[in-house]
């Protein structure tokens, strides 16, 4: 009788009507994304270079990687604030859980997280799932896609390099077989099997090559080779909103992104406390724009950024002399307000001599004598002093400031002493002749040929080696090649003697270590270095966590690399981000490329 | 006259065979291999021959080389090997922004330059006239990025009368705030060395026995210089003009760098930094065609501005 009652009633459709439309108005409220941004905010950021294109597996750049930084997102990423660089989840529910002496890791995404609504989902919303990041890593493996990150997990995940194997037997990728080290849980829960233990994966799963894409949309939108460089869809807080190739990147804060509340805590750098009391509490991202120019042009960047048109800009170290007095900015920008974010990059410069060759290669004790006698002539602090403008350190240590592994208190044994080289090489036999350069122990003319790029600092560099040279009466030609070249011969070893540089992939000391391994040797072992004491310790330590024994294996490691001599360090750069005074709450990231998602802009100072 | 064209067109096959020769040689033998660049940081031999084989550099030349061919015949030049852009589209996209800046900057500079020309002309050998060619040597002995570096400082950032650097979205809005500057550049660097060369047509001319008969027959100066001189010096001078043309089509690398202008230029410098030889063969097979193209037109013009002119 009340069904009857009710459907008498003339007013119940009305009402029904109304509380179906509050219904839906609470379910419409409660689907609104959390973001905060304010689209009246902008971050305006230059780049140097040109990127390539949006596909985190596909593109090899940094300036690509900073912006798929904010369109993609990783299970895990690092702490905004923390110092030397902490791992914390980003899409994973949690840290992953570590068994099996660090060969099986448990990830737990968090449930909820969208893709950007696109034509690919065919009016579906997408949520991220553990299959999605199984089809990423495993698109790193398609020889179709030829990713230049491959790499990164080459050799380390149960089944997966077999299912290249077959990939390139067939012609096709199968990314419907099942691999025994990529399990897939359930929806939210996926599992990797590595072949060895491996404690570095956390750094692995926090690289943007590690970053989900939607399989719908590579099979949408991807060219021939099946890369999507431009239609990049993710879950993270920005969106591509146009994008002139080599010239303009506009993104936008993505509506549908699940939001978070700006909580990190202040490390020992007076600087975060002052970052906290800006940001702490904000609901983020907060900037709604991001409007990114490429300017080739060292001045074209300067004046923009002193003309008001640029909110951040990395200042390299050409520029550094006309707005820095050392380590501090000029007096007229300081009172412009202007910031400054400094740090030691963690990546190190180094001059390599090949192993192979037979004038400085091999592990005789006269090759070695060589080496050394080369490492001693180099000034270092000359090189920071003219070269560098004096943005840069002297790296003593493989594993730079800022990296797990750095030893702080290492003190290195190779200095700068002419003498002393000149000394060791009359020692070791390598006379010098009667037109004053030295010659080989067996009577033989010595000339050292040092490869360099074509460009400004490459001439600078033949220079600084040129006086090195001389200074041990050793003649030395320049070789001169362009940069691919130079590639290609450095990964045959046919360079007899290059300076290289390596930043971090991921902050720990693996990643530095692993290029002097001989294994690595025609890959990032850039002097294709075998030194059979180096690669024992290197191989336990890539058993180890970090800690107190890799440490020391570390420090044995860095004094046989000093030793043998394969290499010279040299420096690690300085970073230094220019911020314009309007810009809240931006620290550089020594790991992270992009910070526009946890910064803030001062409306009332809003740049032109 | 048309199997004068049908001629010349035919003549453009061999010429253009040389080039797609020289391009492939220079590419193959000074260009580096790009597999090393696209693989990335850390790569096996295994990696850099996948990515060889699949931009097809591991093929024999000749198969390389036909392979040029076909793409000159149906001007199909690919994708880029470092984005994966249609070459086609690049040079699409880019070659707006660069005719924005250079085809204002032809005109202004041609109609300056030969006004200047005209008038310094006649008063040839004066104070004027000698003040005007030293500045002018002046002018010509300075490089352009001396003064793309001077103007983008004083004008640009010191006065803020232009923007620094920048391309926006409207026509107008890129023609007159953004294509100023640089078009002023490029009039301060170009007009020196046409005024002396257009001069020199001038001069040419107004020695010649038809101007003073002209003078005689009481013609004035005005009518003389404009219609009688200037008609007889076209003839260089559109044969100069049009020299220049086929270079408005890869743009001005420096003033595209240093105004962070999205031109064709830009893309030309990236290209060749990064090995990219889609980009580069398409590039240098279309400027080797319109170069060919203008000179033929220039042959064409010719014969309309000096009906005496014999196209065989």
């Amino acid at each position: 009788m009340p069904r009857v009652a009710v459907a008498n009633n003339p007013a119940a459709p009305r009402r029904r009507r109304a509380a179906a439309l509050l219904c839906a108005l609470t379910l419409a409220l409660a689907a609104l994304p959390s973001s905060a941004a304010d689209m009246n905010k902008v971050v305006r950021h230059v780049f140097p270079v040109a990127e390539e294109g949006f596909d985190p597996q596909a593109a090899h750049d940094l300036y690509s990687g900073s912006v798929e930084q904010v369109i993609f997102e990783t299970l895990l990423t690092y702490d905004y604030l923390a110092r030397p660089a902490r791992i914390v989840p980003l899409t994973a529910a949690a840290l992953p859980e570590v068994t099996d002496e660090g060969k099986t890791y448990l990830i737990r995404l968090k449930k909820g997280i969208h893709f950007t609504p696109d034509p690919a989902f065919k009016g579906q919303q997408r949520e991220l799932v553990a299959a999605d990041y199984a089809y990423s890593i495993k698109r790193l493996f398609d020889p179709k896609l030829r990713s230049p990150w491959t790499w990164l997990l080459d050799g380390k995940i149960v089944g997966l390099d077999e299912a290249a194997a077959a990939a390139k037997q067939s012609g096709k990728f199968d990314y419907d077989a099942k691999i025994a080290g990529l399990e897939v849980v359930d929806r939210y829960t996926l599992r990797i099997r590595l072949k060895q233990p491996d404690y570095n994966l956390p750094y692995l799963l926090a690289h943007e090559p590690l970053s989900a894409v939607a399989r719908e949309v590579v099979e949408a939108y991807g060219d021939a080779g099946g890369r999507v460089m431009a239609n990049p869809v993710g879950t993270g807080p920005y969106m591509l909103a146009k994008w002139v190739r080599s010239s303009k990147i506009f993104l936008e804060a993505n509506p549908d992104f699940r939001g978070f509340v700006w909580d990190f805590a202040p490390g020992s750098d007076p600087e975060d406390a002052r970052i906290v009391a800006q940001m702490k509490g904000k609901q983020m991202p907060q900037v709604g724009r991001v409007e990114i120019s490429i300017m080739e042009e060292d001045q074209s960047r300067l004046l923009a950024f002193q003309n008001d048109e640029l909110d951040l800009m990395n200042l390299e170290g050409p520029l550094a002399p006309k707005v820095m007095n050392g380590a501090a900015l000029t007096p007229d920008l300081q009172k412009q307000g202007v910031k400054l974010s400094r740090f030691v990059d963690p990546e190190i410069t180094y001059h390599y001599w090949n192993m192979l060759d037979p004038v400085v290669g091999g592990l005789a004790t006269e090759k070695i004598a060589l080496r050394r006698a080369m490492a001693m002539a180099y000034d270092v602090d000359e090189e920071i002093r003219v070269v560098r403008n004096g943005q840069a350190v002297e790296a003593t240590f493989p594993v730079p400031p800022g990296v797990v592994g750095h030893d702080p208190n290492y003190r290195g044994i190779v200095k700068y002493d002419p003498a002393e080289a000149n000394a060791l090489l009359d020692k070791f036999g390598y006379r010098k002749g009667a037109d004053g350069w030295r010659t080989l122990p067996d009577g033989k003319p010595l000339l050292i040929r040092y490869a360099s790029r074509p460009d400004s600092l490459g001439r600078q560099q033949d220079e600084m080696w040129k006086k090195a040279f001389d200074s041990i009466a050793i003649r030395m030609e320049v070789q001169k090649d362009k940069f691919p070249e130079l590639l290609k011969l450095e990964k045959q070893c046919k360079l007899q003697m290059r300076t290289a540089s390596w930043i971090a992939d991921y902050p720990d000391g693996d990643n530095f270590m692993q290029l002097l391994y001989g294994k690595n040797s025609y890959q990032s072992n850039n002097g294709c270095a075998v030194i059979p004491e180096f690669d024992t310790r290197y191989e336990r330590a890539q058993r180890l966590p970090a800690g107190p024994e890799r440490d020391q294996l570390y420090r044995e490691m860095a004094r046989i690399a000093e030793v043998y001599a394969p290499w010279r360090l040299d420096i690690s750069r300085y970073r230094n981000m220019l911020v314009q005074p309007r810009v809240l709450g931006y620290k550089k990231h020594p790991v992270l490329h992009s910070e526009w998602q946890y910064i803030d802009i001062d409306t009332a100072k809003q740049g032109g | 006259m048309y199997a004068y064209i049908i001629r010349r067109l035919w003549q453009m096959i061999p010429t253009l065979l040389g080039v797609v020769l020289l391009v492939f040689i220079l590419f193959n033998f000074v260009g580096g291999d790009p597999a090393y660049v696209l693989a990335g940081k850390i790569s096996s031999a295994e990696q850099i021959e996948n990515i060889r084989r699949q931009l097809g550099v591991d093929q024999p030349y000749y198969v390389q080389l036909w392979i040029f061919i076909k793409q000159v015949v149906t001007g199909d030049f690919g994708a880029s090997w470092s984005t994966n852009e249609p070459v086609s589209q690049i040079i699409l996209t880019r070659l707006g922004p660069s005719l924005m800046i250079l085809i204002p900057w032809l005109i202004i500079s041609t109609l300056i330059a030969i006004g200047l020309a005209l008038a310094v002309a006649y008063v040839r050998g004066s104070l004027t006239d000698r003040a005007v060619m030293i500045v002018c040597t002046v002018g010509l002995s300075i490089s352009i990025l001396v003064y793309i570096i001077v103007f983008q400082y004083f004008f640009a950032y010191k006065l803020g009368w232009f923007p620094v650097q920048g391309w926006g979205n409207g026509f107008w809005e890129n023609l007159v705030v953004y294509s100023s500057l640089p078009i002023i550049i490029l009039l301060v660097v170009s007009i020196a060395p046409e005024l002396r060369l257009y001069r020199t047509f001038v001069l040419d001319e107004v020695n010649q026995d038809y101007v003073r008969t002209a003078r005689a027959k009481g013609v004035s100066e005005n009518r003389i210089m404009w219609v009688h001189v200037l008609r007889n010096a076209s003839i260089p001078i559109i044969t100069n003009v049009m020299a220049t043309l086929p270079g408005l089509l890869i743009g001005a690398f420096l003033i595209e760098s240093f105004f962070s202008i999205p031109g064709i230029g830009r893309e030309v410098l990236l290209a060749v930094n990064r090995s990219d030889f889609p980009v580069i063969k398409a590039i240098t097979i279309y400027v080797a065609v319109a170069t060919m193209v203008f000179n033929l037109l220039a042959d064409l013009t010719y014969k309309a501005v000096d009906p005496r002119v014999q196209l065989k």
